[in-house]
């Protein structure tokens, strides 16, 4: 498989404004919606006075928990069948009129008389009722190697420090919108999601419904993040309700400031930390994650379940619990788990290499895990070594001590490193390839391009296949109707996608061949076909100057085209005989101006390792993506909760910050290519990789350059003063 | 009409959109940077828009010692105009610090000035807050009060004035001047902006119909060579102010002959620091006479639980403003 730097294949759609995104579809007849939100946290509906709503201009219909009723439970309906209130903001019913002007007036109009009870809006409030979820994931909640009680009492140096997260919300530039219909007893589904299967799925088993009769669409999504999933349904759902109720076609987009409740969220976090060391070397690990969930379903981060194998250790003991409270319910979100959770691991590191007396990289690689030791198993490919020696070399991590307590205009520099990792997963895919006579190709697969790029990676590997020209290829993604795809998230699209399209183009190549070797009098005659390269639009042989125009192949004998389907199975974890990890390294400089308390990021150098690097400039935008999403959850995103209503505040982006253009600092990416045997394609995930290990990076560069230890994040202006 | 409408007049003459601005419901409407946010939020609904945008009001003019800035200029053509460059860079900072480039380039002079508070409470319709609905109670003062107010609150409100240039301006003891159909007033900004009383929370001292028609410096360019605005924020752009300090020296032979310094998110108004340009009179520009300075700045400072951090900060922040203008030549 080649490398090679290929701009978006969408790019110009979407630049030039003619890529439609699902929200954007403005059928004949259309209805808009808006949502009628509880004013409390906690509580139950007792009724919805819609007398006067229903008396507005352009009024249509009024969708609740009782037209839901209707629906088969499940977990994705269970929040819109009950009248129980859970938190502030949870709709209690969907207003549809004809324009949305009129239908956010009636949803005004609507008044829900509601129940109060006591609600629970802080973590804080109630970690004495923390309770161990029985997964985090697909992990186990709760893991114990060795004895690391006996080992920390024995331990030389013991760090044992509390961590803390702050809840960041979810916002993709693209918010959450479906446009939907019925035709007949058929549903027709534009919606923004990262899984299209997965949501006629949900349809169909809610609707109780055929799911050949749902056609879910997703052909572009502003961003997905790992927000556009289950959280969505409900609200999709009661726009399906309005449109069946009126036989109109029906929209629902929410607004900024619902996002903030109703989309999903990355869990706060308090993380309590012991390593234990002998020599330098760990020998005892425990790592106890407190996180919130809400009080209608559960969710935990894998928050600690990279501390079981990122480091060589002995002895080691994890635990996850959750504390239920009125808040939103959180979701994943990009690099979950490991975002959060190698922000205690590799701020803890840093400490203990303080106390050591030894160079913060030394003593990771004293440190570094030659196998997994969680799973008894090899990795699949393990370039970690390199990324700390690429990034240190690239960075000019070896200044560090020269340069001790250095300053810049009004800011004091200070370096600081950390490590980044996520497991390299695969689901099952199936892929669709047609050639057509003219030398064009067709290729076409259910998933979705969140934005990052899926449309070029799959063009670019059905193009490399067959010796074709980019502008020869056809990408179509994100329709029901074309073969299974996985769903976007966890970083594994690529790598999904990938053995399924070989597969499929493979089938090709070999059609291809019989037919150009078939006929002795041409020149490919008779030339068994591992001699034929396919390039240029040509099938040439290796061992002879002969070859011949797919054109002329396919006009001879396949003047209707030919077509293929391609299928690869989702990864086993259990049977897998290696672990697969992308990892990286992450160094930064950092300024913090001590008198004002004002911290910026400098620079930032990355070195990743990740399996082969399919297109550079699309991982390069990935990496960078990510980094920035770290940035921000290390010193700007948090949600705050009003104790005392458990409303959110500040629901826009005037109040919730996140990094903006004058807070980038200069990014040097290096991509460290690795061959790994294990893996189809050698095709690790990259998505997750920038957005962990960043946070531990600022807050050492923090310590470094003012010798205060900041374990919490956002690392703010008081922080620092 | 509901709610969610209102009539839009685009006023051809100051008389006429004054007339029309006394009426009940009525509402000016400048660049709407905040009016029409506050507005889709629910949290203002006029029932008349009057804008005042093509009025004849985006000038500027000077005479003698007095330079009068029209109040429907453009943030962002004030701050790049050759003459506020060159004799009130104060101003300029103060312009440059807010917002973006893009609401800068729509945003106007007056409407900066009466922007409403960033209070989180304020600005969701469904909490508390005495400032939008009086007597339904303050969210902030037992909830989320990191932005509140250090001086100048009072029981029903601590909420923060968000305008940057209001701070520039009041170092620089700028005029105010209001229109109405009763004639012109010229009010200190002191006076524009009224404290919190026990019950209630007024934005400005306004009366209704009022318009600000322009904004007057009188002899401000004494201070061009020692200006600056510092404003510190968590990120590096597009934020409101934590806290900033405007700081405007005249120093003769030596010593600082004259001393201005206002302060930003940290009272209902740009909050003058009198003791400590006092205490600057007379003297060299030393780190010593800037350290009392800063000293005396946070003199009966009254945070709540969210916000004690302000106090060093503005501290070490008029001690920073200080050693950047003192620093200037
Ligand atoms: C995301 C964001 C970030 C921002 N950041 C900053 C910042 O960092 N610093 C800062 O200082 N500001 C900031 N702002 C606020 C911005 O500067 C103000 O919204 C803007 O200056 C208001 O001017 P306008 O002309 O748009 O006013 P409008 O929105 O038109 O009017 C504002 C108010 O003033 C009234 N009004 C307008 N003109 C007059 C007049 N001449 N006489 C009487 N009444 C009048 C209107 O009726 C309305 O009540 C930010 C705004 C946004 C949206
Ligand atoms: S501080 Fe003022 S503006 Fe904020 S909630 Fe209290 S009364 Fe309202």
């Amino acid at each position: 498989m080649k490398n090679r730097t290929i701009a978006r294949y969408e790019g110009t759609l979407k630049v030039t404004g003619q890529a439609r995104y699902e929200g954007e579809m403005m059928p004949e007849g259309l209805l808009h919606a808006a949502l009628v939100e509880s004013p409390i946290a906690c509580g139950e509906l007792q009724s919805l006075d819609t007398s006067r709503a229903a008396t507005l201009p352009g009024f249509a219909t009024l969708v609740t928990h009782e037209d839901t009723a209707s629906l088969k439970p499940s977990a994705a309906t269970a929040l819109i069948r009950e009248k129980a209130i859970h938190f502030h903001g949870q709709p209690v019913a969907l207003v549809a009129a004809t324009t949305l002007s009129e239908a956010r007036e009636a949803a005004k109009a609507t008044q829900a008389s509601i129940a109060a009870r006591t609600a629970l809006t802080q973590m804080g409030q109630a970690l004495d009722q923390a309770y161990e979820p029985a997964m985090v994931g697909r992990f186990p909640a709760s893991t114990r190697r060795g004895d690391s009680a006996k080992a920390l009492s024995e331990a030389g140096l013991v760090v044992w420090r509390r961590y803390t997260t702050a809840v960041n919300n979810h916002h993709p530039m693209e918010p959450h919108a479906v446009v939907c219909w019925w035709e007949g007893k058929k549903a027709v589904v534009h919606t923004c999601t990262q899984a299209i299967f997965g949501t006629r799925a949900m349809i169909a088993h809610a609707f109780e419904m055929p799911p050949a009769d749902i056609r879910v669409l997703s052909r572009y999504l502003g961003g997905g993040f790992g927000c556009k999933g289950q959280l969505w349904w409900p609200w999709m759902f009661w726009a399906m309700l309005a449109s069946r109720k009126t036989n109109r076609p029906v929209r629902l987009e929410l607004t900024r400031a619902q996002m903030f409740t109703l989309v999903g969220r990355r869990q706060e976090t308090a993380q309590d930390l012991a390593l234990g060391f002998v020599d330098g070397r760990l020998t005892a690990i425990e790592h106890d994650v407190i996180a919130q969930t809400s009080t209608h379903a559960e969710f935990s981060d894998s928050t600690a379940v990279y501390t079981r194998f990122l480091y060589a250790c002995p002895n080691v003991t994890t635990r996850h619990s959750l504390v239920r409270t009125n808040e939103p319910q959180p979701v994943p979100m990009r690099a979950p788990g490991t975002a959060p959770g190698t922000f205690a691991l590799e701020s803890a590191m840093d400490e203990a290499a303080e106390l050591l007396g030894i160079d913060p990289l030394e003593l990771r690689l004293n440190n570094f895990a030659d196998q997994d030791q969680e799973n008894s198993r090899p990795w699949s490919s393990n370039s970690l070594r390199e990324c700390y020696r690429v990034g240190a070399e690239r960075f000019g991590w070896a200044e560090r001590r020269a340069r001790s307590a250095a300053k810049v205009g009004r800011w004091k520099i200070g370096f600081g490193m950390a490590t980044t990792l996520y497991p390299a997963i695969r689901q099952a895919c199936r892929a669709r390839v047609a050639l057509r006579v003219d030398g064009s190709l067709l290729v076409q697969c259910g998933t979705q391009d969140m934005g990052s790029g899926t449309y070029t990676a799959l063009g670019q590997i059905a193009a490399d296949a067959l010796g074709l020209s980019m502008d020869k290829i056809t990408v179509e993604l994100g329709d029901t109707g074309l073969p299974d795809g996985p769903f976007s998230g966890g970083s594994q699209v690529t790598a999904s996608i990938f053995p399924a399209v070989e597969a499929a183009t493979s089938k090709l190549r070999a059609a291809l061949a019989s037919i150009a070797t078939a006929d002795t009098t041409l020149p490919l005659g008779g030339k068994p076909p591992e001699d034929l390269e396919f390039a240029d639009g040509m099938i040439r042989s290796r061992s002879g100057n002969a070859s011949e125009r797919l054109t002329g192949v396919l006009a001879r004998a396949a003047t209707d085209g030919l077509e293929a389907e391609g299928e690869s199975p989702a990864t086993d974890h259990q049977k897998l005989a290696a672990s697969g990890m992308g990892y990286g390294a992450i160094f930064v400089e950092i300024g913090v101006d001590p008198e004002l308390g004002e911290i910026r990021v400098r620079r930032v150098c990355g070195a990743f390792a990740a399996g082969h690097i399919l297109n550079p400039l699309l991982a390069k935008s990935q990496y960078i993506g990510g980094l920035i999403g770290g940035i921000g959850m290390a010193l700007h995103e948090q949600a705050v909760t009003d104790a005392a209503t458990g409303s959110i505040l500040g629901k826009s982006f005037a109040d919730y910050l996140i990094p903006v253009h004058a807070d980038m600092p200069a990014f040097d990416i290096a991509m460290i290519d690795e061959d790994d045997p294990h893996l189809p394609g050698g095709v690790k995930g990259i998505g997750m990789l920038g957005t962990a290990g960043i946070q531990a990076a600022i807050a050492n560069a923090v310590y470094d350059a003012i010798g205060k230890r900041i374990r919490k994040l956002p690392i703010r202006i008081e922080d620092c003063l | 009409m509901s709610s969610a409408s209102f009539n839009y007049i685009r006023a051809a003459e100051l008389t006429d959109a004054l007339a029309r601005g006394e009426r009940a419901g009525a509402a000016y409407l400048a660049g709407g940077t905040d009016l029409l946010p506050l507005w889709k939020a629910s949290l203002t609904a006029p029932q008349e828009v009057i804008d005042i945008s093509h009025l004849p009001l985006a000038t500027i003019t000077r005479s003698g010692d007095a330079l009068t800035i029209g109040a429907t200029a453009r943030l962002s053509d004030i701050a790049a105009h050759p003459e506020v460059k060159a004799h009130y860079p104060l101003v300029c900072d103060g312009i440059l610090a807010s917002a973006s480039g893009q609401v800068r380039n729509v945003a106007t002079m007056g409407g900066n000035l009466l922007q409403r508070t960033r209070c989180p409470y304020f600005r969701d319709a469904g909490l508390a807050c005495n400032k939008r609905d009086p007597g339904s109670g303050c969210g902030t003062r037992h909830g989320e009060n990191r932005h509140a107010v250090l001086f100048g609150g009072s029981p029903s409100c601590v909420a923060t004035h968000p305008s940057d240039l209001a701070v520039a301006l009041a170092a620089l003891d700028a005029k105010i001047v209001v229109s109405s159909a009763n004639g012109e007033r010229e009010l200190a900004l002191s006076e524009l902006y009224p404290l919190p009383g026990e019950t209630t929370a007024p934005d400005s001292s306004l009366r209704p119909g009022e318009m600000i028609t322009a904004i007057r410096m009188l002899n401000a360019a004494r201070f061009a060579n020692h200006a600056t605005y510092l404003k510190i924020r968590d990120r590096a752009s597009f934020e409101f102010a934590v806290v900033s300090v405007a700081a405007a020296l005249r120093i003769e032979d030596g010593a600082i002959a004259e001393a201005r310094l206002a302060a930003g998110g940290v009272a209902p108004l740009p909050w003058r620091l009198e003791k400590s340009e006092a205490a600057l009179i007379g003297r060299a520009p030393t780190e010593e006479a800037f350290a009392e300075a800063g000293a005396l700045a946070i003199g009966g400072a009254r945070p709540l639980e969210g916000n004690a951090f302000k106090i060093p900060l503005l501290r070490n922040a008029v001690i920073r403003a200080l050693q950047t203008a003192g620093g200037q030549s």
